[in-house]
């Protein structure tokens, strides 16, 4: 009993904001739910629905493209920062925190500011690139499908790329140097030691990025409402914002329940596949 | 042919030779000028009190760290510039670094798949290495699945199956408990003895030292004190550190009086036969020192110091009498098992002139 008491509030936690919520997520993807006026059971009509629903499957197909250019981007360049940071050296310290500081920002108050970097008129990247001679004249870069997707991309890479590189250098920084200089004396050159050494070695911690970095981007939706409003032509609508269409602007509270239920499917498959492929298959210590 | 003899045969016999050798990290210099030739097929140790510099001077010779200035010479070639991999050397580390997601055969092959050796050739080297350390059960485990004994061999296999001139050993042995230790000591001598090859064993335990080396090397603050056969540094000293760092329990290190051709301790003398008289002036202040088992109870008609037992230890076959002498000086004498000796005893003990070894105020040996 005494042992209840003491679980007591991390339970009430749990199913405060995750079981109750999920339930209720369940419970409403099983009706036709407006936002107003009465809600009506319908078992797995909108679950039946969804399947002919193509917008929803575009927009889960931009955000699988989005989630792998932008994995791409975070992982391999926090793994190219974690590895010069990770040795103390003179300057460091002052590298970390620089690459590290645009994490604290919030994802909105970034896309703010990425949305007047990129407007054409009173932003900075087009007029600069118009007065350095590199465009004839000014580029929008939101109106054009991939300028815009890579934009998004190089913004969310400059805000989370630093949270990357502590995971990965936290990772690093365990590996014994005694390993590194077996290798050496093995004969293996730098790259060879970063294969066959350090990458295997990293594995648990680089899971753990890759799991949180694939399942973030899967739900992403600030940055793409807040700079792109889902345009050009609504082809940067991710799935996120097109549950969020769905319940907030068409109020098909139901509808979109049913949505969120299934993305958080499509999620636990995908950490599963990630932590399968990256099992450790080390015994012992 | 047996798998150990065909591991001889593959082997190069190399000398090595380090010529002024000097390392320092920033502004603080660690090793100041080291000098040393080891001959093909040695078995030297380098021993000394930690933050002495001997395992900088290992690294320097694998090639881990740069030298400062000087050069190093494995089998006569300049390798001072040279990457670690092609100077011919294997080393084994105190951690034994064994890479921890690779099984036993994938960890002692690294360095053949890295040099893109054929797979049955890295097969076969592995297979015959392992079969000299009695490995081969092994073969299929990953270092965390293993003992610190068997890891401790895989080490080793690891560096054999390099076919070095030079095998580096890095206090290879003080992760061990002490019975495997003087286990894996014996299976290390057996190595040297079977493949033959040049063997550098960085150490801080003198007992290792003295059953391993062909050679010792006592360093200190990054100098060296004194190189020679175990038994050289036992029997001859040359300064104050390597008698008391040699040899244990330690050498007895009394200061003492150089007066009418005696050796004065406290109030009391021990004469010295003119052939030992050391050349010192008359009076000069000198340490005089004796092993404690060239320590014995004085006879009726000799001189003799008289020595108050503090402390008696047992040791089964003798037994160790800690003490002092003319006042407070410390004296460990080894005496028969059957010699009762309680606390607070006084006792005449003496030692043979000839087993006296005489050093000058600064520590240095007097001759």
């Amino acid at each position: 009993m005494i042992g209840l008491l003491y679980v007591a509030p991390a339970l009430a936690l749990v199913a405060v904001f995750f079981a109750i919520p999920l339930g209720m997520t369940i419970w409403m993807s099983l009706h036709d739910w407006p936002l107003m006026g009465q809600k009506r059971w319908v078992g797995f009509a909108n679950y039946e629905r969804m399947w002919g629903d193509s917008g929803f499957w575009g927009a889960l197909s931009f955000t699988g493209t989005y989630t792998v250019a932008v994995t791409i981007g975070l992982l391999g360049l926090g793994m190219i920062l974690a590895l010069m940071v990770e040795r103390p050296g003179r300057a460091t310290a002052f590298y970390r925190t620089a690459y590290f500081l645009p994490v604290v920002i919030g994802f909105a108050s970034a896309s703010l500011l990425w949305a007047w970097l990129s407007n054409v008129d009173s932003g900075l990247f087009s007029p600069l690139m118009q007065n350095l001679g590199l465009t004839e004249r000014r580029v929008n870069i939101n109106a054009d499908y991939g300028l815009a997707f890579w934009s998004v991309n190089v913004m969310v890479v400059w805000k989370m790329v630093g949270f990357f590189m502590v995971i990965l250098m936290s990772g690093l920084q365990s590996i014994p140097r005694d390993y590194l200089e077996a290798a050496r004396i093995d004969g293996a050159g730098a790259l060879q030691r970063f294969r066959f050494i350090t990458m295997p070695l990293v594995r648990r911690p680089f899971a753990l990025a890759l799991i949180l970095c694939v399942s973030g981007s899967m739900l992403a939706f600030d940055q793409f409402y807040i700079i792109l409003n889902g345009g050009p032509q609504n082809s940067t609508i991710t799935a996120v914002y097109w549950i969020f269409n769905e319940s907030f602007v068409s109020f098909r509270l139901g509808y979109g329940a049913a949505l969120s239920v299934v993305l958080l499917g499509i999620l636990l498959v995908l950490s599963a596949i990630q932590l399968r492929l990256l099992r450790d298959r080390e015994d012992g210590s | 042919m047996t798998a150990i003899s065909e591991i001889a045969a593959r082997q190069e016999v190399a000398g090595l030779e380090l010529r002024g050798i000097t390392k320092a990290f920033g502004q603080v210099e660690v090793l100041h000028g080291i000098d040393l030739s080891v001959r093909g097929g040695e078995f030297v140790v380098f021993v000394g009190p930690s933050g002495c510099g001997k395992s900088t001077l290992l690294r320097l010779i694998a090639g881990l760290e740069e030298v400062t200035d000087g050069d190093i010479l494995i089998s006569g070639h300049d390798v001072t510039d040279d990457d670690p991999s092609v100077r011919g050397i294997a080393m084994v580390f105190q951690s034994y670094a064994l890479y921890p997601h690779m099984s036993v055969a994938q960890n002692m092959g690294f360095g053949l798949k890295m040099a893109h050796r054929p797979k049955e050739e890295v097969a076969r080297k592995v297979n015959a290495a392992a079969d000299v350390l009695q490995l081969t059960p092994l073969l299929d485990r990953r270092p965390g699945q293993l003992s610190g004994g068997q890891r401790q061999r895989v080490a080793i296999g690891r560096a054999i199956v390099r076919d070095p001139q030079v095998f580096l050993f890095d206090e290879p042995l003080s992760n061990l408990d002490a019975e495997l230790r003087v286990e894996m000591r014996m299976e290390i001598a057996r190595l040297h003895r079977e493949l033959g090859n040049t063997m550098i064993y960085v150490t801080h335990d003198q007992t290792e030292a003295m059953t391993l080396a062909d050679k010792i090397v006592v360093l200190r603050d990054g100098r060296v004190e004194q190189t020679g056969t175990p038994a050289q540094l036992y029997d001859d000293p040359g300064n104050v550190f390597v008698a008391g760092f040699i040899g244990s329990p330690k050498m007895n290190l009394f200061p003492a009086t150089l007066r009418d051709g005696a050796v004065h301790i406290g109030e009391d003398s021990w004469p010295l036969p003119s052939s030992l008289r050391p050349k010192e002036n008359e009076g000069a202040k000198i340490v005089a020192g004796v092993r404690p088992e060239h320590m014995r109870l004085a006879g009726q008609e000799e001189p003799a110091l008289p020595f108050t037992v503090t402390f008696p230890e047992f040791l089964g076959g003798t037994t160790l009498l800690h003490g002092h002498v003319a006042g407070d000086i410390p004296c460990v004498i080894e005496v028969e098992r059957d010699v009762s000796a309680e606390m607070g005893a006084v006792l005449q003990i003496t030692a043979n002139p000839g087993d006296l070894r005489l050093f000058d105020i600064h520590g240095q040996r007097l001759r």
